[in-house]
């Protein structure tokens, strides 16, 4: 489905990587490990076309991505290193947007049963400026359920959860692969996750 | 269609709520407005004659200062918590996320200040036969602001150091606005004439604002 063909990024005269070769189909998990500063979001940023690799293509069933973009989009959620959550906004409002914004045909039992396993619910009609790091990136993270699209990508997921999340982060990617669904992630951290395949920037 | 116009509305949606709960901005703004009104009152002294015939300058002038007030939030936010890229991925191109902003900068901080113009023509003596050319101006006027504002806003994301540059850039491009502004409400013969000079500018800024805003969020985004 992805394919990437000896890209490469150099900035300001630096290389950020050079010749990453990466396929990744249906069913997949795809870790990209490294540590701080090793070129893992830039890889990320680059796949998802916001920047530009300096040599190599991407390609999306089997078309240079350039000319497929849009199809690409349709099929990727992207869970960024940040916070998208409006802080001015509770949990609920939040859901509402992103609802409507991305179309999503998930109901609100479902979303009700996510965020009791995230153990947001209590917190479901207060401001998200008053959630912990950890419940900020849990409520980041309902936004893969929320677009429910094919491919996830993800930069650093881990960061700041439990290891109870962090178990339910990883049976939700588990539950993804079944559904023929594609994931890509980013770590510096040692989580153990069944990837099909590890990449060390 | 249905879709894109639900995506439409629920963008304006988030705006809306946004701005409400950072009402307090948009009443700092009105409040900076009306206490500059007064600020010139007093320094002018009790001369209704001097007032009225400087009054619509200075309202121009202010509300070309309030309005930069708002500049710096108009992208920043989104810039920084990455929902510029995600609403890029979910179908919201760079320059259509520029007209859209837009619109809504010019609905949550514009409409206060035409709301707020007949108050203002009062306090510093303008006559009310002029305070019907003077809202239309306005009207047209913000608009053009809003859009200059949308591109300045943008360029400010590609300077992490100076964030009043954006600001110095919209009043040097808002001078031919005030121009004619101010002209539309002085003039008794060339009034619809110079009307369509003012909506010339706005058509020509509008149709410029996606194309320089889209870049400089593109590149702003590759340079972060």
């Amino acid at each position: 489905m992805l394919l990437t063909k000896n890209i490469s990024l150099f900035r300001a005269d630096k290389i950020i990587f050079e010749n990453i070769n990466l396929s990744i189909g249906s069913g997949k998990i795809l870790g990209l490990k490294g540590k701080n500063g090793s070129g893992k979001t830039s890889l990320i940023k680059t796949i998802l076309c916001i920047l530009e690799p300096t040599s190599g293509s991407i390609f999306w069933k089997g078309k240079n991505i350039e000319k497929n973009l849009y199809d690409f989009y349709n099929n990727v959620t992207y869970i960024a290193d940040k916070t998208s959550s409006l802080k001015q906004l509770t949990i609920n409002e939040n859901i509402k947007i992103w609802k409507n914004i991305f179309l999503s045909k998930i109901n609100n039992d479902q979303i009700e049963k996510i965020l009791q396993t995230l153990k947001l619910d209590s917190y479901k009609n207060k401001k998200t400026n008053i959630l912990s790091l950890g419940e900020t990136k849990k409520l980041e993270l309902l936004r893969l359920i929320i677009e429910n699209k094919k491919i996830w990508i993800l930069d650093e997921p881990f960061t700041n959860l439990d290891s109870e999340a962090i178990d339910v982060i990883k049976q939700t990617f588990e539950d993804h692969c079944k559904k023929e669904g594609s994931i890509i992630f980013s770590s510096h951290q040692n989580v153990q996750i069944n990837t099909t395949e590890d990449l060390l920037l | 269609m249905f879709i894109f116009l639900k995506k439409i509305f629920y963008f304006f949606y988030r705006e809306f709520k946004v701005n409400i709960s950072g009402f307090h901005d948009i009443l700092t703004n009105i409040t900076f407005f009306f206490i500059s009104i007064f600020i010139f009152i007093f320094s002018i002294g009790p001369q209704d004659k001097i007032l009225s015939v400087m009054g619509v300058s200075i309202l121009w002038t202010l509300l070309l200062l309030s309005s930069t007030l708002s500049l710096t939030k108009f992208y920043r936010d989104d810039f920084d918590t990455g929902n510029l890229i995600i609403l890029h991925l979910n179908g919201f191109s760079f320059e259509f996320i520029a007209i859209l902003k837009t619109i809504s900068h010019f609905i949550y901080v514009q409409v206060p200040f035409i709301i707020s113009i007949p108050i203002a023509c009062v306090l510093i003596n303008i006559p009310m036969e002029k305070v019907y050319s003077l809202l239309i101006s306005f009207a047209i006027g913000s608009f053009i602001l809003s859009c200059l504002g949308s591109i300045s806003s943008s360029m400010n994301l590609l300077n992490k150091r100076n964030y009043l540059l954006g600001s110095v850039i919209v009043m040097i491009l808002s001078i031919p606005v005030i121009i004619f502004s101010v002209g539309i409400i002085n003039t008794e013969e060339n009034f619809i004439s110079l009307i369509n000079v003012l909506f010339g500018i706005l058509l020509i800024i509008f149709a410029i604002n996606p194309w320089a805003t889209g870049a400089c969020l593109k590149i702003a985004l590759q340079n972060n």
